[in-house]
């Protein structure tokens, strides 16, 4: 996969930008400036076209927490039949490109919940890209989280202890043929590698989840590729269609020490249904 | 600066969020007197207020400044402590500061000089050279201070003091009177963490925001109040499959006229609950 090295890639592009003295007031032409800059990283030259009308992002207008601020892409009309593959891009963050989400025949490519972590007053940019190649894109702004909210997570011995425990919530029955929203969580502490310990000068390892590839019935359901803007704990809601009457979810995590983690989880629909 | 007990001097800072025009001067910050040795007890949001707290020890005492205590790793606590390092005092910590530290100093640097401005210059992140894991007593000649390091509550790296000569508990974030609780580490812990203080015979308590003074145990009830609404209203919105992006608009609003800055902090505390509650 081409867009795989893509992803870390460009963590470490915009490495230095991170280190520079954050602005209080940065303008309009600086944001369009920086989502030129990316997008060119991202896609290069293609075409992107407005994603209005089809494409959605729901987030605060403020994000009340810089560890977790839960986002929401809502794919709508003839897009989602077309989509292959969703990108979020969190422009002003150390590594801007928050996630890459492929959908599999067993998806149901109506809307991806995640939480993500903000560093500073940003665009957030969601893409979509159609199984033809097309690529649709929306934006909108969040201003910064104040006080002491931090992009880290706030119990930091739970978070090694639980590592790569996971947990999946279905809302309601399941139905044949019917979409079912899922919600998956992976205990993992995401660090970023990209905290400095003020007091060594040395940086707190990096350690996050990389991938997380679910199966339904062993069709591909959904891959996330992702990365340090990803919350603590990282979360995944996802709609399918069950599609046997008794099948299962299988979920395998990789992160960046190579840990790798599984679990499934047995998806059975309702007698009579 | 107000004399709460003998020897015991306590700033109480603005009932608001970090701005240039309050230099982060938000907490409640203050200082002992022992027959010895001065020991401050979080040295203030910014290297300005670190100064004027310095000016302030000086004003009353000229003994030496000899542990500068970090009660947890927020910025409007501890950012002051480089107006200290001239008097090479121990700097104490929660043995979980420099891990804290670590994942967010840099980070709480940057955020200090986008909301003061000017105001921030100066102000680093100084480490801790003495670290509590459990308990521990400090005398300063006379007067023994003894230092708690609790599990995760506020933070994940809260400590309290309670200085024997005059009963007095100095709580720092531990407890908040009238500005509303911050959740930063967790809340079945901080329930728990708070409830066994309750049970400490004090003649007084400092908490981190609101007066410089109030009545201990009482003053803790709102807070506790307040955590187990939050606590109840968020299992109860994960029972009832209300995301955690819906949550804040659900739960612990009859809590919103009954604090300052309710709007600023409550949805990320119930976010921060349901992060928590949803691995139950």
């Amino acid at each position: 996969m081409r867009l795989t090295p893509m992803v870390l890639g460009i963590g470490v592009l915009l490495a230095t930008a991170v280190m520079a003295p954050a602005s209080a007031e940065v303008d309009e032409a600086a944001r369009a400036a920086r989502w030129a800059n990316l997008r060119s990283q991202i896609f290069g030259d293609r075409a992107l076209q407005d994603g209005a009308g089809v494409l959605t992002i729901e987030a605060p207008d403020r994000a009340e927490d810089a560890a977790l601020v839960p986002v929401k892409i809502g794919i709508a009309g003839e897009l989602r039949r077309d989509i292959a593959q969703l990108y979020f891009v969190i422009d002003d963050n150390p590594s801007p490109l928050a996630g890459r989400f492929a959908f599999g025949p067993a998806a149901d490519p109506s809307a991806i919940a995640i939480r993500v972590r903000v560093d500073d007053y940003t665009n957030l940019h969601a893409v979509a890209e159609t199984k033809d190649g097309r690529l649709y894109a929306v934006a909108r702004f969040i201003k910064a989280a104040g006080g002491c909210s931090a992009p880290a997570g706030k119990d930091q011995a739970l978070a090694m202890q639980r590592l790569g425990q996971m947990k999946m919530t279905m809302k309601g029955s399941p139905r044949l043929g019917e979409p079912l929203e899922a919600h998956l969580l992976v205990s993992h502490p995401n660090n970023s590698g990209m905290q400095m310990d003020q007091v060594t000068r040395n940086y707190v390892p990096a350690d996050f989840v990389r991938t997380i590839r679910l199966r339904y019935n062993d069709r591909p359901l959904l891959t996330m590729e992702s990365d340090i803007s990803i919350s603590e704990d990282p979360s995944l809601t996802f709609a399918f269609v069950p599609s046997v009457p008794s099948g299962a979810i299988e979920a395998a995590v990789e992160d960046s020490s190579n840990r790798h983690f599984e679990r499934s989880w047995p998806v059975k629909v309702e007698p009579g249904t | 600066m107000v004399e709460i007990a003998p020897g015991i001097y306590v700033h109480a800072g603005a009932p608001e969020q970090a701005n240039p025009g309050n230099d982060d001067a938000i907490a409640n910050i203050g200082f002992i007197i022992g027959d010895d040795a001065v020991m401050v007890i979080d040295p203030g949001g910014s290297a300005v207020e670190g100064e004027q707290l310095h000016a302030a020890v000086r004003a009353v005492t000229g003994r030496p400044i000899r542990y500068v205590v970090l009660t947890h790793v927020h910025p409007d606590h501890i950012f002051g402590a480089v107006a200290f390092r001239a008097d090479h005092p121990e700097f104490i910590g929660h043995a979980r500061l420099p891990g804290a530290l670590a994942q967010r100093g840099d980070y709480y640097v940057k955020t200090l000089s986008r909301d003061l401005g000017a105001a921030a210059s100066g102000s680093e992140i100084v480490a801790p050279t003495h670290l509590v894991a459990a308990e521990e007593a400090i005398d300063r000649g006379n007067r023994v201070v003894d230092i708690r390091a609790h599990g995760p509550a506020h933070t994940d790296n809260d400590l309290t003091l309670f200085d024997r000569r005059t009963a007095t508990l100095w709580l720092s974030d531990l407890l908040f009177v009238e500005r509303i609780p911050v959740i930063d580490g967790s809340i079945v812990g901080w329930i728990k963490e708070i409830g066994a203080m309750t049970h400490v015979a004090a003649q007084r308590a400092v908490p981190g925001h609101g007066p410089a003074i109030v009545d201990w145990p009482a003053a803790a009830e709102p807070e506790l109040r307040y955590l187990n609404t939050v606590l109840a209203g968020t299992r109860a919105a994960i029972r009832q499959d209300i995301d955690i992006a819906e949550a804040p608009r659900h739960v612990a609003l009859d809590e919103r006229d009954k604090w300052l800055l309710f709007d600023d902090c409550h949805a990320r505390n119930v976010t921060a609950a349901y992060k928590e509650l949803e691995w139950e």
